[in-house]
């Protein structure tokens, strides 16, 4: 059986180990700093075990050191979005924690598929693709899923139909200014604008650029974990399975849609060396507008961060 | 909450398969009626011999007794002929009409609130038949057609591009036969519409594929016909119906002017949810797609035909 580690026991990574073991993906080693909580959190999920039917392992740790020869390493160990922060105040503690990670990853997993779950996806993604040096296939952010499992949501519950066979697709910067291609959202293939109009349409997808936001502002003080959890474990089911599955994933761009040197969300076919193909799919003139304008944004942000300037 | 109940008319393969799929996708108890009685029955022992290891429960019945559907909340009719040689199709139209129609009658009688799943071919003429020997309403007598025909086109565009097949949706209307329309604009991978990711002339392949799906198997299995497929499109059925999970798809309805169709089975997409058909979808469609639509109406209108002179020469 495969090995995923994730790192960080904080809810995302919990829930996204939980999600795991539901499915019998792989066998998860729980890693965090936090004395004796991942190891606690594993035995009540292990304890679960029996009456939810699962046999996979999952094994708490304290010690970094445990990830090494991981086949998929899951990076969700960012501090979380107080009320009202900005993205690019979590920027600091977040890289630095992230690029510890990478310094650990490099140096025991240099082979493994990397899912990143801190915010901001995009620039975090980056960074640690260009820290561990690795092929950028390797080297996956999850943004654009969790958007896209919102909008099926929310397009379901307008519908009062089930979601399984509603899709949309969210290329772009996991940001507000995310792209969402209007025509890709459907109902077993019918253009949802179709069923619902152009118009509601829009609403729902401006609520989904929110969703974030209103989670937390309704949990106060925590951020929503379920979702990000769910668009985790179905990347790395697609990386560990070798589904050939097709998700909306940020990766390194190089020259696809425009773009060089920089994490943005596309879509792509997802198997077990990560990315196998990115798809370059024909935009509209208003999603190539929207899109040049969310990368300009996104270049406006890591220069701010980071001081440097991607051209 | 009660549990719910599941009766399966004809436990040939798709029947007994069917059977098993739902056993481990819902918790129901499961009726399986065929005129063969020991092997109904020992089909029947062997699911539930096999369920401590797959994790189902039963109970799992197996008779030739329609009184044991009492009570059922779906009834799946699968029992018919399988075409033979020297057989013609009004033959098969004949024989499994009547097979049809005892099933209907006695699903009227014994299961009164059941909702209908007609699996039976030639199946949109086989749902005019369980719809008038029931005497049900007609949003709860549904053909199981369009499920299957696009699990086939879902497969072909996966295995084409070599993509997951849970990434692809597609929307398949008209008759069961092989004048049924494949939408390829609503066939999607990943939301793209095929159109997008193929040339027209391997969309054209696949389509063609497609419509010939069931008639491909046949030409390898030489004496039977698919199974797996056809139980799998069933089950998803119940299980919407089960569980109310109203389901976006494809499947043989009435239409009383719908789509321009008057008083005819034929495919389009239907929201199946507690209440059976709880919806049926009008999409826009393009001059060309109707023209498929109702061509397809027209072999379906033409069977209907041939089963109304039968039944009144008898």
């Amino acid at each position: 059986m495969k090995r995923v580690t994730i790192v960080g026991g904080g809810n995302v990574g919990t829930n996204t180990a939980f999600f795991l073991a539901e499915n019998g993906t792989a066998s998860v080693t729980l890693v965090d700093i936090k004395e004796g909580m991942p190891i606690g959190k594993s035995l009540d999920l292990m304890e679960a075990g029996p009456l939810r039917g699962y046999d996979t392992t999952i094994r708490g740790s304290n010690d970094i050191e445990s990830l090494a020869g991981s086949d998929v390493v899951v990076i969700a160990a960012g501090r979380v979005r107080k009320p009202g922060e900005r993205r690019l105040d979590l920027y600091k503690d977040n890289a630095a924690t992230v690029r510890e990670i990478g310094e650990a990853i490099k140096r025991l997993a240099p082979d493994a598929v990397v899912v990143n779950l801190v915010e901001p996806i995009d620039t975090l993604t980056l960074l640690i693709q260009e820290l561990l040096g690795a092929d950028r296939r390797r080297v996956l952010g999850v943004g654009g899923l969790l958007s896209s499992t919102r909008i099926r949501y929310l397009v379901s519950a307008e519908l009062g139909i089930s979601p399984r066979e509603v899709t949309a697709l969210i290329i772009g910067p996991h940001r507000r200014s995310m792209v969402v291609l209007q025509d890709s959202i459907r109902v077993s293939g019918i253009p949802a604008a179709m069923l619902i109009g152009q118009e509601r349409l829009a609403e729902i997808v401006d609520q989904a650029r929110h969703a974030g936001d209103t989670i937390l502002e309704l949990a106060q003080s925590s951020t929503a974990y379920y979702a990000p959890s769910a668009a985790a474990c179905s990347l790395i089911e697609a990386v560990v399975r070798d589904t050939h599955a097709i998700l909306p994933v940020s990766v390194r761009l190089d020259g696809e849609y425009g773009v060089r040197g920089l994490c943005a969300g596309v879509p792509a076919r997802i198997g077990a060396g990560g990315v196998e193909q990115i798809l370059e799919i024909r935009l509209t003139d208003a999603e190539q507008s929207a899109w040049q304008t969310a990368i300009a944004e996104l270049k406006t942000a890591i220069a701010e961060k980071t001081g440097r300037r991607i051209a | 909450m009660s549990r719910k109940k599941v009766s399966i008319i004809g436990a040939g393969n798709v029947g007994a398969k069917a059977t098993y799929y739902i056993a481990e996708k819902v918790i129901a108890d499961l009726v399986m009626v065929d005129i063969a009685e020991g092997v109904t029955r020992a089909k029947a022992l062997d699911f539930l011999h096999a369920g401590p290891l797959r994790r189902y429960d039963g109970p799992i019945r197996g008779t030739t007794d329609y009184a044991e559907i009492a009570g059922s909340d779906v009834v799946v009719i699968t029992a018919g002929l399988a075409r033979r040689p020297g057989m013609d199709r009004m033959d098969l139209l004949k024989a499994n009409a009547e097979i049809v129609k005892t099933a209907s009658l006695n699903t009227a009688r014994y299961a009164p609130n059941a909702t209908v799943i007609v699996v039976s071919n030639p199946l949109d003429v086989m749902c005019h038949v369980a719809l008038r020997a029931s005497g049900f309403a007609i949003r709860r007598v549904v053909g199981m057609a369009g499920i299957l025909d696009s699990t086939r086109f879902r497969y072909f565009v996966a295995e084409e591009l070599g993509c997951a097949l849970s990434a692809v949706h597609a929307m398949v209307l008209g008759g069961h036969g092989d004048q049924m329309v494949p939408l390829p604009r609503f066939t999607t991978v990943g939301g793209i519409p095929i159109t997008e990711l193929m040339a027209p002339a391997t969309v054209a392949r696949l389509v063609d594929r497609t419509r010939n799906g069931g008639a491909e198997i046949v030409g390898y299995l030489k004496t039977g016909s698919a199974y797996y497929a056809p139980a799998a499109a069933a089950a998803e059925m119940v299980e919407a119906i089960l569980t109310d999970r109203k389901h976006f798809a494809p499947c043989a309805a009435y239409l009383r002017g719908e789509y321009g169709i008057e008083d005819l089975f034929i495919g389009v997409p239907v929201i199946l949810g507690r209440n059976g058909i709880e919806k049926i979808v009008e999409l826009e469609l393009t001059e060309e797609e109707k023209q498929g639509l109702r061509a397809s109406a027209e072999a379906v209108r033409k069977g209907v035909d041939d089963l109304n002179t039968f039944f009144r020469a008898t």
